[in-house]
């Protein structure tokens, strides 16, 4: 398997405290990774610094070969690696159709003459924009609103808005950031069919999430932080009984009672 | 319903083209030419608040530049009226851009501030650089501009009339040029960029690009009205960086809905005109002004275009029969 994203020594500082610390892994292109960890271990960080929002103090990290260190969001993001974000985002006074052709309009090579002028590729362009957020809209299920304004959804329909809008410009990567927090559980198994199709299509996806279960049966590999440094990283079945993960997440005392419990 | 509006905005360019051969009442086409003019730079402060979503002073800056840009190069370097004016717009885009680089790298309020603060300094360089500016006084006396048509004919701006055409048809340019951009994929962008900064940069769209290509235009338009409408007032002095100017345009953004195009272009008409229609009363005039903005911020709290928006929103979620709910579906 190729390496797509390879993060080397990511190391993030604020003032004393040291938020992400010298975090190195990879993700191979057409899988899906989950990133988990207990409160505070430094997961949203470390994609905050990947994709460009937080400068990061020391590291290097290339998609696909190409360096994306230091560069601009917007820079990131043409590259081919996108994200979602923790609090959802959407553009609430746009129409949902609307919402997905703009997250598109930066990577179709059309220039601000050509959008002025609105000649044929403009309009090819757009309605091919069009159509993939038509599709992309039947994927996650909100077809039916596609000439209504954002503001109108709900916290599970924005999420997924969200997870299609990042999906727009044909990615190499997408960075979803806590995709299920706070949504219902039949939601949560919607959003988790939507990104097993999407990883069918051939997407790669970063999973950043808090719930456990959700990440063990979608993700083919598991990375593990704790206090801002990697502690493990493999299938997760590995993780499961992982020991150091375990007393990440339960305290050092319960680990060892189920520890000698099992075996 | 396309046919209809273009239908509408034809009948309403004729109107105003008409409306100097309907009367040679000079303070109906006075109104006119304001009208032109505020709408102008409401428009493009409506570009760069609406849209961009950056609260600016420096409009009237942009004004003022062009017009001593455009009065300094026909009087002290025999110019003509139409190359100062590009000058003038010219050099009002540089500065916007200067200013907009600069203060954007920074934030939106830092923007905000400097773009006051740069409105201020105008005022004070163009009343204490004498050698330059003539100070305080001012350069009266601006002659008429004449335009030099085709087949040997010229055209000598010497009526009211004259430069009620002339602010309209630049009006009409700069409207049309505006609207251009609002409706294509770059207004979009730029909404998204008022509407969710970082959203938009995930999606790799450049915000720096954007605002910065509102702030130019937006001066630009702001620097050729000002370069125009000074040879209207036969004088340009300090007072053209009068504050009067940014509240008025602020308030015809405010009032139509920023980001709404049609709704500012309709509030500066009617903004322009209200305090004429209100003349009846002259004592009570300013305060029934008052009212109307105050009756206006609780009606539209959002302005014109706030409150479309609320109604398409409401429209959306009331619960249709036959159609599909809003409430998150549950089968997945």
């Amino acid at each position: 398997m190729t390496t797509l994203l390879k993060v080397e020594g990511l190391t993030k500082r604020y003032f004393g405290l040291t938020a992400v610390d010298d975090v190195s892994y990879e993700v191979e292109a057409g899988t899906v990774v989950g990133l988990i960890g207990p409160n505070g271990s430094g997961k949203s960080t470390s994609i905050d610094c990947i994709s460009g929002f937080q400068p990061a103090d020391a590291g290097r990290w290339s998609l696909a070969g190409v360096d994306l260190t230091g560069l601009a969001p917007h820079r990131i993001a043409r590259a081919g690696l996108t994200r979602s974000f923790q609090t959802v985002r959407a553009y609430d006074e746009l129409t949902l159709l609307e919402n997905l052709c703009v997250a598109a309009q930066e990577n179709d090579g059309i220039g601000w003459l050509q959008a002025l002028l609105r000649g044929k590729p403009l309009r090819r362009a757009d309605a091919e924009a069009e159509a993939r957020g038509r599709d992309l809209l039947a994927t996650v299920g909100l077809a039916d609103y596609a000439g209504a304004p954002a503001a109108i959804l709900s916290y599970g329909q924005r999420k997924l808005l969200a997870i299609a809008a990042s999906m727009m410009a044909r990615p190499k990567l997408v960075v979803l950031d806590e995709p299920v927090a706070g949504v219902n559980p039949t939601m949560v198994k919607r959003i988790e069919a939507v990104i097993r199709k999407l990883n069918g299509e051939g997407v790669t996806l970063l999973i950043v999430e808090h719930n456990v279960d959700f990440i063990m049966s979608l993700c083919s590999r598991v990375i593990v932080l704790d206090a801002g440094a990697k502690i493990a990283d493999g299938p997760p079945s590995l993780i499961r009984s992982d020991s150091r993960v375990l007393a990440a997440y339960l305290g050092k005392a319960r680990a060892a009672e189920l520890d000698a419990e099992h075996g | 319903m396309k046919a209809l509006r273009i239908a509408a905005v034809v009948a309403g360019l004729v109107a105003l083209f008409a409306i100097p051969q309907m009367t040679r009442n000079e303070y109906v086409l006075a109104l006119g030419v304001s009208f032109a003019a505020m709408s102008v730079i409401a428009g493009g402060l409506n570009l760069v608040y609406g849209y961009v979503g950056l609260l600016s002073f420096a409009q009237v800056g942009f004004f003022g530049i062009g017009g001593y840009t455009a009065a300094l190069l026909v009087v002290d370097r025999g110019w003509s009226l139409w190359a100062g004016v590009v000058a003038g717009g010219g050099l009002a885009t540089l500065v916007g851009l200067v200013i907009g680089y600069s203060s954007l790298r920074l934030s939106r309020h830092a923007f905000a501030i400097v773009s006051l603060s740069f409105a201020l300094l105008c005022m004070i360089v163009a009343r204490d650089w004498v050698e330059l500016t003539r100070g305080a006084m001012g350069i009266p006396g601006l002659p008429t501009p004449v335009m030099n048509l085709p087949w040997g004919l010229s055209w000598r701006l010497v009526r009211p009339a004259d430069f009620y055409y002339l602010l309209m048809g630049v009006a009409a340019l700069s409207h049309g040029l505006i609207y251009l951009v609002v409706t294509s994929r770059l207004g979009r962008a730029m909404r998204a960029i008022k509407l969710n900064e970082p959203l938009a940069q995930s999606q790799g769209i450049n915000p720096l690009a954007y605002k910065l290509l509102a702030i130019a235009l937006s001066a630009l338009l702001a620097g050729i009205v000002g370069g125009l409408f000074v040879f209207y007032l036969t004088i340009v002095d300090p007072s053209i960086f009068d504050f009067y100017y940014t509240e008025t345009t602020l308030i015809m953004v405010i009032i139509g809905g920023p980001g709404s195009f049609w709704g500012v272009l309709a509030s500066s008409a009617v903004l322009t005109a209200l305090p004429d229609m209100l003349r009846f009363t002259t004592d009570l005039r300013m305060v029934l002004y008052g009212i109307v903005l105050i009756a206006a911020m609780i009606v539209f709290p959002g302005g014109f275009g706030g409150w479309l928006h609320r109604r398409r929103v409401a429209r959306w979620r009331r619960p249709r029969p036959g159609a599909p709910t809003n409430t998150p579906s549950i089968t997945p």
